[in-house]
């Protein structure tokens, strides 16, 4: 999951980021409303996290200029302030969810969780296809409650690919959504995950969920049980 | 800018200019125009006065007075001039002798003439003119013209004499009026010196505000400057308490730490309750940080209509907890109102709310009834928020309205929020209560604010 991180205070800044680069976000940091804006612009954002006070362009524009050009990636939005007209404001402004400062790691990559879950049309806190469920929140797979051993990327490449399960994702969407730096386009490293994954969630070959669509990307095959 | 007594003072003496200057103007003309009647008049009384006395001979020569009706006519250069024209005839008086007078002019009988100044070589004079007729003999008659004159000068001293008197008097009375202007203007401007000098004493500290005796003009300013005064001072002692809790509460959690620095050896330990204690000193500045947001002050100003900020508030909560597909019912009297600042009816509403949402299931119900008594009081109001969670134990209920007062004792499960409402209610003398919802089966938070009587 590719997220936008905008906050102007450095140690805040950097330790959200590593945080979040563990939790197998792609991270890029903007330590303004301006720079949050040109990035927000540029890359195409799962999510984003934005603080309020923010030097240059104010975190309520910014989201409201990213809102006003198109963007849709859910948005949540940092205060220090926690007066409800602050909160009313921010949401009013396009937000989606809020978060007043001091506040736990913990709670803020819960709610990114959410957002992108909903943002994606999934209701509940895991993900089900079929007999494959992929909890957010743990970052575990099992299949029929057994639970399957994935590596971070894999289970990555899975998440994204199950969060838009039934819809065509193309190889650059799934390495400008995972990887943190620009990625090889064609190397074929992805090929390499998409087959180990299939391997490990598909042993015998009967369940075939994923699917290649030759020349253009990948679709998860086994549909939603929602 | 110009001070009100200078601005006060321009306008009255462009006025008493404007005025006197007219009045004088008018009682000049006045006074010209009844001179010249007089003079007219006293021309006319001569002709009939030579009239009178002339006689006509038999061979229709006129005979006129040995003695004239003024000594003036027979007085050299005097002024005054009379003079006789007929056919072939003409007679003037003694005085004008050596004299060049317009006097040769012929009117026709009965015919008045009365013109002036005329300029002539001895300088302008006023001349009165009649045509008039005699008949002797046999049905003979004899034409003739009086003419009388008087010069300027007489005319020109008495309308000057006049003119002198009138501006001296006219002046006087403008100095006195003036005067007058400036007396009034002191009394009628001391209350805002007063407003002026009480300030200063109140800027000294003698007083608290300003006593209430001032005109009626004034007491509008007056006592919007006494409830500046008032709103200033409680926001002073106010941040002075959110600041003397804040140091307070702050203490308890610095102490322990330190303690724990001192006396335990244990990292893990150590961790742990530093971890606690930063938590608390969060939740400690965030409740004092939200104290700070409101005011508890009861406004005079138009009270806020509920209903489009319960909405507001419940379509951002919609938003943040839409995971929990929660069904909010909303039940808001259009007329209720809250007379307070917004952001203590948003605080109030939004945490109450935001409480709702935490901890139900799927229903929340948001109320608010206004409570009229009587059409010239204001209204109350009574405001529900209810839900379909697990509700509060009774016994629970009693400690949660005691704690939370201050931001060092935590109200477990919710957090500070319910704290901030209890300050809010508290500080516009409402009441807070918490039920079981018979409707929805979780917990019911009823705030009530009486109407004033």
């Amino acid at each position: 999951m590719r997220i936008l991180l905008v906050e102007d205070e450095a140690p805040l800044r950097e330790t959200l980021a590593a945080r979040l680069k563990r939790e197998g976000y792609a991270v890029d940091a903007a330590q303004d409303g301006e720079e949050g804006l040109y990035q927000g612009r540029e890359v195409p954002f799962d999510v984003a996290v934005i603080d309020l006070g923010l030097p240059k362009m104010s975190g309520m524009e910014l989201v409201r200029q990213l809102r006003a050009e198109g963007k849709k990636f859910p948005i949540l939005i940092l205060t220090a302030r926690s007066s409800w007209q602050d909160k009313v404001e921010g949401l009013k402004a396009g937000a989606d969810d809020y978060l007043v400062k001091p506040f736990h790691v913990e709670e803020l990559l819960a709610r990114l969780n959410a957002l992108l879950r909903r943002a994606a049309g999934w209701s509940k806190p895991s993900l089900d296809c079929g007999p494959i469920s992929l909890d957010l929140a743990a970052q575990t797979v099992s299949i029929d409650g057994t639970s399957v051993d994935l590596t971070s990327y894999e289970y990555k490449v899975l998440e994204y690919l199950m969060l838009h399960a039934g819809e065509l994702v193309s190889k650059a969407d799934l390495t400008e959504h995972i990887y943190q730096q620009d990625f090889d386009r064609d190397s074929n490293v992805l090929e390499v995950f998409i087959g180990r994954l299939r391997k490990k969630l598909d042993p015998e070959g009967a369940l075939k969920p994923i699917e290649t669509v030759r020349g253009r990307g990948y679709r998860f095959a086994i549909p939603r049980n929602e | 800018m110009l001070s009100l007594q200078a601005r006060q003072l321009l306008a009255a003496s462009l006025g008493l200019v404007a005025f006197l200057g007219l009045t004088g103007f008018a009682l000049d003309r006045a006074f010209a125009e009844t001179a010249e009647t007089a003079l007219r008049q006293r021309l006319e009384n001569y002709v009939w006065a030579y009239i009178e006395r002339s006689e006509l001979s038999r061979s229709g020569e006129l005979i006129l007075p040995d003695v004239p009706p003024d000594s003036r006519f027979t007085r050299i250069g005097s002024g005054l001039y009379a003079g006789v024209k007929a056919k072939d005839f003409l007679w003037e008086s003694g005085s004008a002798l050596g004299r060049r007078l317009p006097f040769d002019q012929e009117l026709a009988p009965g015919e008045i003439d009365f013109s002036g100044p005329i300029e002539t070589v001895h300088g302008p004079i006023y001349r009165y003119s009649y045509g008039t007729v005699w008949e002797y003999g046999d049905d003979k008659e004899a034409r003739f013209t009086l003419h009388v004159a008087e010069d300027t000068l007489s005319l020109q001293r008495q309308i000057a004499v006049f003119r002198r008197s009138l501006w001296v008097y006219l002046g006087a009375a403008a100095l006195l009026l003036l005067g007058l202007q400036i007396l009034v203007m002191r009394w009628s401007l001391s209350p805002l010196r007063r407003v002026v000098a009480d300030m200063e004493q109140i800027m000294d500290g003698r007083v608290e505000r300003l006593p209430g005796d001032y005109p009626e003009e004034l007491t509008l300013l007056t006592d919007s400057l006494n409830e500046m005064i008032d709103v200033g001072r409680e926001q002073i002692s106010r941040t002075r308490n959110v600041l003397a809790d804040l140091a307070h509460s702050l203490k308890t959690p610095l102490a322990v730490m330190r303690s724990e620095l001192e006396s335990v050896q244990d990292d893990a330990q150590l961790r742990a309750t530093l971890k606690e204690q930063t938590e608390r000193m969060g939740e400690i500045v965030a409740y004092q940080l939200s104290r700070a947001a409101t005011t508890g002050r009861q406004t005079f100003a138009t009270p806020l209509v509920i209903e489009p900020r319960a909405e507001e508030i419940v379509r951002s909560l919609e938003k943040v907890y839409a995971g929990k597909n929660i069904l909010c019912e909303f039940d808001v009297d259009r007329s209720a109102r809250f007379h307070g600042e917004e952001g203590d009816l948003m605080e109030l509403l939004g945490n109450l709310l935001e409480n709702a949402f935490k901890w139900a299931r799927h229903r929340v119900l948001l109320t608010a009834r206004a409570m009229t008594i009587a059409p010239q009081r204001r209204a109350g109001v009574l405001i529900t928020v209810e839900d379909d969670g697990p509700g509060i134990p009774p016994d629970k209920v009693e400690l949660l309205l005691q704690r939370g007062v201050r931001g060092d004792e935590r109200v477990h499960g919710h957090g500070i929020g319910l704290a901030i409402v209890l300050d809010i209610v508290k500080a516009h003398r409402g009441e807070l209560s918490v039920e079981r919802s018979d409707e929805l089966g979780g917990a019911r938070f009823v705030v009530r604010f009486s109407p004033s009587l």
